[in-house]
């Protein structure tokens, strides 16, 4: 194993997440939690951090070993694989935000399930697992393709911040050919039936496929398990096997002093109107609404509760909103396009055997200068199980005995999806609508358009899609249109008039208020979010911790 | 390992399926028991409805038997399963701007189909036959289709709304795993033989001998059927 002579001990001594899990069968350390360091709401802590995802829990570990008294709060439940999940789709339901939100738009973009996770561990509770990089160009789109955004900082900023979290995580597969060529600490995963058909049908198109790249364990990997192919990696991993905060960050936060403080839901941002700083927080927690005082507040809210935040937050000093000088809360919200593509097989494939993360095209990611748009699209395994294969098949329209003879014929179908690069724009974005939810909050409203070059990335993506399944030998293919992932609507910009918080992650007009998760991106490439959100959040905390405080 | 009668062994939706004699639910003791207990209780029998009124379950069932071509016994309690859930409250975590809540959206869509088929057969829609039923719900999918409005409501909304919510309760049951040859729940078992043309022990190969008939012919049949059913209600 690639891993072992890399210096394990380097990764655990850092981060010792992996081996706080108990090594008896059971999945969570307990113990642990039962002895979490709890902080009283008067006493005013280091930093609050608003949701424990992907973004907020790397940022709360790593500020935890700087000896920061740090309280995570999240909306949702504290996670125990063993008690809370399930290996079955519809039983999972309460893994995804599930409160209102009003979606919009010429293309609205249905949420929940999709996009949005709730409780400690965030949407990484139940995204694929398909962790790869950023591309250099993707931070520097504007200037190379003139359309979309440059980032204030470059891809090497980045790159060490990579490299740790790959290895925390840690990532399997094959080495990387595209964007900044790279290896990952663990060998690739064995394909199933899904990832064969990819697999060949690239092979006959002579396009290059590779295997990973996942967040999933290939081994033993400190106290958590070999993968054991159950393919309901989007249900939560019962095995511990799929990397989430959950697993992979809190323990080891938890063991360093964090307090995590579940079923929490932040309701604004409090503000000193005198000095303009943050002071903590409002929450609800059991229908009583609470504060936390902090020093320095963090937001990870995501893309849509982030802006929604922000925007609640008003104040006599912040009559718009925190952050929203320039109008820029909310603007600039992503998802990528995510054309899922069919393909009919003599042969029983039984996709849902395998991880449903398995096979990558990145061929297809850079702006081909041949052709009439700019940047691209990847190319994934997706392996739909039941109840999602059926909304593929009804979204052709089929219903009644059609749907069912469909269906019935499951086993013979496997599946890919594309991301496309969809373009920022700046009427994409989340307001706050006139519903209330439970706590008498305005909910987000979420509008979003596609542009005339996102619609020519998808038909194209489709193309290739159904090509490469043909080629494979697929007698029939089906496509949908769909979209996947949420970033940006908060957006890091070297000018205030551009986005709302700088290249540290500082909202502009506030000195101690930071945004840690994906609504800072101000592109997003055609790659999964999550690893570029947890190194954002890596790098923020290095900037938090370090012998300059950026803290004034 | 829970007893099941011997008639309740391999139970698929009208005893359709390409898969004799599979039954996910034998490897139930395989399965971890949170998930188990979930799957399980899908078989425990609905027999109250709380959100939908009576007058609302005459049109809901119809609705969701042509949905999912549920024609006969052994049904999946597609109805009850969808009550449930918007009894309770689980929403999806979105509704389009343009539309109510999925609760008040469904008794409101419900209600429009009544008031189509009083418009069109001057009787409420439990009392339509079969395929008049289907030529009422035909044509909100072909407004749909066309991206046409419903009662002032966007046709492909409500279209997406009652599919979703029909599919979600019928292939979330172990019938109709079954039907499909779904391997179901796999902690802490895992799978072994994920190859093409792979099976675990206990999964069954799709029957193409005895139903020689290829897929591209089964398919058509079941649109010829379908439109057959469709025609027959609007004449």
């Amino acid at each position: 194993m690639r891993h072992r002579l890399l210096g394990l001990e380097d990764v655990r001594r850092r981060n010792e997440s992996a081996w706080l899990i108990p090594n008896d069968g059971s999945r969570d350390n307990h113990r642990l939690r039962d002895d979490m360091r709890r902080f009283p709401d008067s006493e005013e802590v280091d930093l609050v951090v608003v949701g424990a995802g992907a973004g907020g829990s790397v940022l709360t570990q790593r500020m935890a070993r700087a000896g920061w008294k740090v309280v995570a709060l999240d909306a949702g439940p504290f996670w125990d694989p063993d008690a809370d999940w399930v290996s079955d789709e519809r039983a999972s339901h309460h893994l995804y935000w599930t409160e209102p939100r009003q979606i919009g738009g010429a293309d609205p973009v249905p949420l929940g399930s999709n996009n949005s996770g709730r409780g400690v561990g965030g949407s990484m509770v139940h995204y694929a697992g398909y962790t790869p990089r950023f591309h250099p160009s993707d931070f520097r789109v504007a200037t190379l393709d003139g359309v979309g955004a440059d980032w204030p900082i470059a891809y090497e900023d980045l790159r060490p911040y990579y490299q740790t979290i790959e290895e925390e995580l840690p990532v399997a597969g094959e080495d990387w050919p595209w964007g900044d060529p790279h290896r990952y600490p663990q060998q690739a995963h064995p394909v199933g039936g899904n990832g064969e058909v990819f697999m060949r049908g690239a092979r006959e198109l002579g396009i290059v496929a590779k295997v990973g790249p996942v967040a999933i364990t290939n081994g033993r990997f400190g106290n958590r398990p070999h993968c054991i192919y159950r393919g309901f990696c989007l249900q939560g991993c019962k095995v511990n096997a799929k990397a989430s905060p959950l697993i992979t960050h809190i323990p080891d936060a938890l063991a360093h002093g964090a307090e995590i403080r579940a079923n929490s839901h932040v309701s604004r941002i409090l503000v000193d109107d005198e000095t303009g700083r943050v002071t903590g927080v409002v929450y609800i927690k059991d229908g009583v609404e609470r504060r936390q005082r902090a020093r320095v507040v963090a937001v990870a809210g995501y893309s849509i509760e982030t802006p929604r935040l922000l925007l609640l937050s008003s104040s006599k000093r912040f009559p718009n909103g925190i952050g929203n000088e320039h109008d820029q809360v909310g603007r600039y919200l992503m998802v990528q396009g995510a054309p899922q593509t069919a393909g009919r097989f003599e042969d029983e494939v039984r996709m849902y055997k395998a991880p449903p993360p398995e096979v990558t095209s990145e061929q297809f990611y850079e702006t081909d200068p041949r052709k009439p748009y700019k940047r691209g699209w990847s190319i994934q395994t997706v392996s739909p199980l039941p109840i999602t294969w059926a909304e593929h098949v009804a979204a052709q329209g089929h219903w009644g005995e059609t749907l069912r003879e469909y269906m019935r014929d499951y086993v013979h179908w496997a599946v890919l999806g594309a991301l496309c690069e969809f373009l920022p724009m700046p009427e994409n974005r989340v307001t706050l609508a006139d519903e209330l939810d439970r706590h008498g909050l305005p909910v987000a409203h979420f509008a979003y358009s596609q542009s005339e070059n996102d619609h020519q990335l998808v038909d194209a993506a489709q193309g290739v899609m159904e090509d490469l399944l043909r080629a494979a030998g697929a007698s029939e293919v089906m496509t949908i249109k769909r979209y996947a992932h949420l970033v940006g609507g908060a957006r890091m910009a070297a000018r205030p008039e551009d986005g709302v918080v700088d290249a540290h992650q500082k909202v502009f007009g506030v000195e101690n208020l930071f945004l840690s998760d994906g609504s800072v991106l101000p592109t997003q490439g055609s790659a999964n979010p999550a690893l570029t959100i947890m190194a954002l959040a890596a790098r923020l905390a290095d900037r938090l911790a370090g012998p300059v405080s950026m803290v004034r | 390992m829970p007893y099941r009668a011997p008639n309740q062994r391999a139970v698929t939706p009208q005893n359709r399926g390409r898969f004799p004699g599979y039954d996910v639910l034998d490897e139930v003791e395989r399965w971890d028991d949170v998930t188990a207990g979930a799957v399980l209780e899908r078989l425990t029998p609905i027999t109250d409805l709380s959100f939908f009124s009576k007058e609302e379950d005459a049109i809901a069932t119809p609705l969701c038997d042509l949905l999912l071509a549920q024609d006969g016994e052994p049904k999946i309690p597609v109805v009850g399963l969808i009550d449930v859930r918007l009894a309770l409250g689980e929403g999806d975590g979105w509704h389009y701007d343009d539309m109510p809540p999925d609760p008040q959206a469904w008794r409101e869509s419900l209600q429009h189909l009544d008031d189509d088929a009083l418009t069109v057969f001057r009787l409420k829609f439990a009392a339509l036959s079969r395929d008049q039923q289907a030529s009422i719900v035909q044509a909100v999918q072909d407004k749909s289709s066309s991206s046409e409005s419903w009662h002032d409501k966007p046709a492909q909304q409500v279209w997406s709304l009652w599919t979703r919510y029909a599919c979600a309760a019928f292939y979330s049951h172990p019938w109709a795993w079954n039907e499909i040859g779904f391997g179901g729940p796999a902690y802490p078992r895992g799978y072994k033989n994920r190859h093409v043309g792979g099976r675990e022990a206990f999964e069954v190969a799709d029957h193409a001998d005895r139903d020689p008939v290829p897929f591209a012919s089964r398919v058509e049949e079941a649109r010829r059927n379908h439109a057959k059913l469709v025609e027959s209600g609007n004449r």
